[in-house]
């Protein structure tokens, strides 16, 4: 491995140790390869058919079956030499079937459909090759990228626009775009390729859209590949795109909500929050539930109860994020909701603007920033000022930070002026407690002084007394001595 | 004892009116202290003529208001809390700056540097000597825009206009020894009911409003102890304080009128109703990091909404 590695900035370095990427930028990146090749004795050819625009009605539908089947062919991209000419005739005949179906009505005849869904699977279903990486961070590393892009981003855009093509019917595609077929889209969102899962996500946002038939098994599918992340792998890399998918599904939820989408919630949401790679998705995540408590207010309690019991205690960065869902929380919250979970929450919110790690106490801080936050805080002032107090006088005196010292005074000044006299109670019974300690740890140290004292009086008269001990039997026996 | 002495004794158990035998001398430094302390008073009164302009000043961004003068006081009490001064720098720092605004047109743009200043000085004439904070970090907790050595020029402006006059008898120590000549002089069970901390931030809410400004901080007290004996229903206490009010040369109608003044002024404090919006608002610094964490999901833009009775058309 050479020493010359990528420039990692201060800011990178978060606590001085150079992170695994800058080890490994020596490395060469391979890209991927498509699985499904398999070397063949013979190369394959494909030669230019005819264009679809110059050929005659009656004949454009066969021209267009066709060329389909010519698209079935897959190339090794890993090869960058072999088949290029192929590969053009391939790549410009997808080109061409995309712009033929955009712009074009009536070519989706009942025949076609099952070419079409040949074809896309023929070219994107593929088992995904093993991580080239095994430990890939999806924040530090770069993904390995699809080597057969240049085809595959236009089988995808060619699988949208039969999707969206006005002429779609679902009655016709079901029959091809059964479970089986959800079931291999749905385990290539486990591809490193971020735009792959772009389009994916796209795909399946319409499918499940427009097959009212395949929605129940889709969200069954989407629960075990969340759950299997949660307890079993920690590993799948399109999470964010299943999340965001759920986001509109979420959206669009009637009410009263159902009782399955209500425990999807509480055992797959929720404890998604516990995965390592929360930072990759947090923000569709929090966008969920948040879409969920605007539905159903009542959810509030047991979502905020559960976030409680997952909070993070050794990673400071999951511990912002949770704040930072907290806050979202709190800004659609209802007052009536508030009161229910005030206590355990901001138990929780004081032992944050305590922590060392300036960047949790910041962010609990800035609470205090939220004019909606602050005025459900006014109206709750006599059950929140007692548990807030404490913590907060504490690290105005003890924390290492100045800008988190500076941002306890906006703090205490807003919550003085929110309750003055509650205020002034609790700075009372804070120092009153302060001496009352002070004083205890004196008497114990005056005890242990004492102790001290009387163990070395008591050890100076038992020598003094041993002394006095022998020096009589040492007069005893100089009397018996000086006697014989 | 020589005559003159067993004269003053006298006087002092007829002033005071007590009945153990055994406290009089006790009594008696105490009636001294009293003494002393209400012959230096008026040296260390605001200006009435200063404070009745403050009172009658308008709102134009030019003149000093009771308005700007509540808030800034309110600011410096909120100091004090977060360091953790004693009630005398506080009090002592409104008696600074209450006697300089009443000397003085204080231009309100200035006003945060000459209370800041007066605190300081308060903070330094009480305190001891590790717990001053640096003036830097001072001018930094409580978020002003001017410099350490603005704040030492205003300070010497400040002892200048005020005759290094800082240290005198405070509404704060009146209060003390009226407390303290209450709990000798009574042989009342209950005068321990009579808390002295409850009266210090009650005294506290009172530096807040510019009306008290105007009185005598010896009335002030007595007043504040004389309605507290009144809400506690301490009866028995009516004649010390009463002989207080005498000795002190108090007249009844000041005694109620001011009484009165700071029942309401208690009442409106411990009401629920907040005081914001302050005059200056709240700088919320936060580090490049946590800004750029802020809000982070509403970067998102969602996928259309899929209703879930229905199908999803573009």
């Amino acid at each position: 491995m050479s020493a010359a590695a990528a420039v990692v900035t201060a800011a990178e370095k978060v606590d001085g140790f150079t992170r695994k990427s800058v080890r490994k930028a020596a490395r060469q990146k391979r890209s991927q390869g498509s699985s499904q090749f398999r070397s063949r004795s013979s190369p394959v050819e494909i030669l230019l058919l005819p264009p679809l625009k110059d050929a005659p009605n009656a004949e454009q539908h066969d021209l267009f079956c066709q060329k389909l089947q010519q698209c079935c062919v897959i190339f090794d991209f890993m090869d960058s030499v072999s088949d290029l000419k192929s590969k053009e005739v391939k790549r410009a005949t997808l080109n061409e079937l995309v712009d033929f179906l955009t712009s074009n009505r009536g070519v989706l005849l009942e025949q076609a459909y099952p070419e079409i869904v040949k074809m896309i699977t023929c070219n994107i279903f593929r088992t995904l090759p093993p991580s080239d990486n095994p430990d890939f961070d999806p924040e530090e590393d770069e993904p390995s990228l699809e080597a057969a892009w240049p085809h595959m981003q236009l089988v995808y855009e060619f699988f949208l626009r039969f999707l969206e093509c006005p002429d779609f019917q679902p009655s016709i595609a079901k029959r091809f775009i059964d479970q089986k077929f959800v079931l291999q889209l749905l385990e290539l969102f486990d591809s490193e390729d971020p735009r792959e899962r772009d389009f994916l996500k796209t795909v399946l946002h319409r499918i499940y859209g427009k097959f009212l038939g395949l929605r129940a098994f889709i969200r069954k599918q989407i629960n075990n590949i969340f759950l299997r992340f949660i307890y079993e792998t920690d590993h799948f890399n399109g999470v964010a795109e299943l999340l965001e998918i759920l986001g509109s599904i979420i959206n669009g939820f009637a009410l009263p909500l159902k009782a399955e989408h209500k425990q999807f919630l509480m055992k797959v949401l929720i404890p998604l929050h516990t995965a390592k790679g929360l930072a990759l998705f947090h923000a569709q995540l929090a966008y969920c539930v948040v879409q969920f408590l605007e539905k159903d207010a009542t959810l509030t309690e047991p979502v905020i109860r559960g976030l409680l019991k997952f909070w993070p205690k050794t990673v400071s960065q999951k511990e912002v994020m949770y704040l930072g869902e907290v806050e979202e929380i709190l800004d659609v919250i209802e007052p009536s909701q508030f009161k229910k979970i005030q206590e355990p929450l901001f138990k929780q919110i004081a032992k944050c603007v305590s922590n060392p790690h300036f960047q949790v106490a910041e962010r609990a801080l800035y609470f205090w920033n939220n004019e909606y936050i602050l005025s459900l805080i006014e109206d709750n002032s006599e059950k929140i000022l007692p548990i807030m107090f404490g913590s907060l006088y504490r690290i105005s005196k003890e924390h290492w930070n100045p800008t988190i010292v500076a941002l306890v005074y906006n703090v205490l000044k807003t919550l003085m002026e929110m309750n003055g006299s509650l205020f002034d109670e609790l700075t009372a019974s804070y120092k009153a407690e302060r001496q009352r300690e002070k004083k205890k740890e004196q008497e114990r140290e005056e005890l242990w002084k004492n102790l001290e004292e009387l163990q070395l009086q008591r050890s100076q008269a038992l020598s003094g007394s041993l002394q006095i001990n022998t020096h009589n039997v040492e007069n005893a026996q100089s009397s018996k001595s000086s006697a014989k | 004892m020589d005559r003159k002495r067993v004269g003053e004794l006298s006087e002092g158990r007829k002033m005071i009116g007590i009945e153990t035998q055994g406290a009089s001398s006790k009594i008696l430094t105490l009636v001294n202290q009293l003494n002393v302390q209400l012959e230096q008073e008026p040296k260390y009164q605001p200006r009435i003529s200063g404070l009745k302009a403050i009172e009658s000043a308008h709102e134009n961004g030019i003149r000093m208001t009771v308005r700007l003068r509540e808030f800034e006081v309110k600011d410096l009490l909120s100091l004090s809390q977060f360091f953790g001064f004693s009630t005398d720098a506080f009090v002592l720092a409104v008696s600074l700056l209450d006697r300089f605004l009443g000397l003085m047109k204080v231009q309100p743009k200035h006003l945060c540097c000459v209370g800041l200043c007066c605190f300081y000085l308060a903070v330094k004439a009480t305190e001891e000597e590790h717990s001053v904070p640096l003036a830097s970090d001072l001018i930094r907790i409580s978020q002003c825009r001017f410099t350490v050595s603005d704040m030492m020029r205003m300070e010497n402006i400040i002892l200048e206009k005020l005759r290094c006059r800082v240290r005198g008898p405070t509404v704060l120590d009146f209060l003390r020894l009226y407390h303290k000549l209450i709990l000798n002089c009574s042989s009342s069970e209950r005068k321990k009911m009579l808390n002295l901390e409850r009266l210090e931030s009650q005294l506290k809410a009172c530096n807040c409003r510019f009306v008290f400004s105007k009185t005598k901080g010896s009335i002030l007290a007595l007043s504040i102890i004389a309605l507290e004996v009144q809400t506690q229903k301490l009866h028995e206490l009516t004649e010390t304080i009463e002989n207080l009010q005498q000795h002190s040369k108090i007249s009844d109608h000041d005694l109620f009128h001011w009484r009165d003044r700071v029942a309401e002024c208690l009442a409106e404090y411990s009401s629920s109703r907040c005081s914001r919006p302050s005059s200056k608002k709240l700088m919320w610094i936060v580090s490049r990091r946590t800004s750029g964490q802020l809000h982070s999901y509403h970067r998102i833009t969602p996928l259309p909404t899929i209703p879930e009775t229905a199908t999803y058309t573009e």
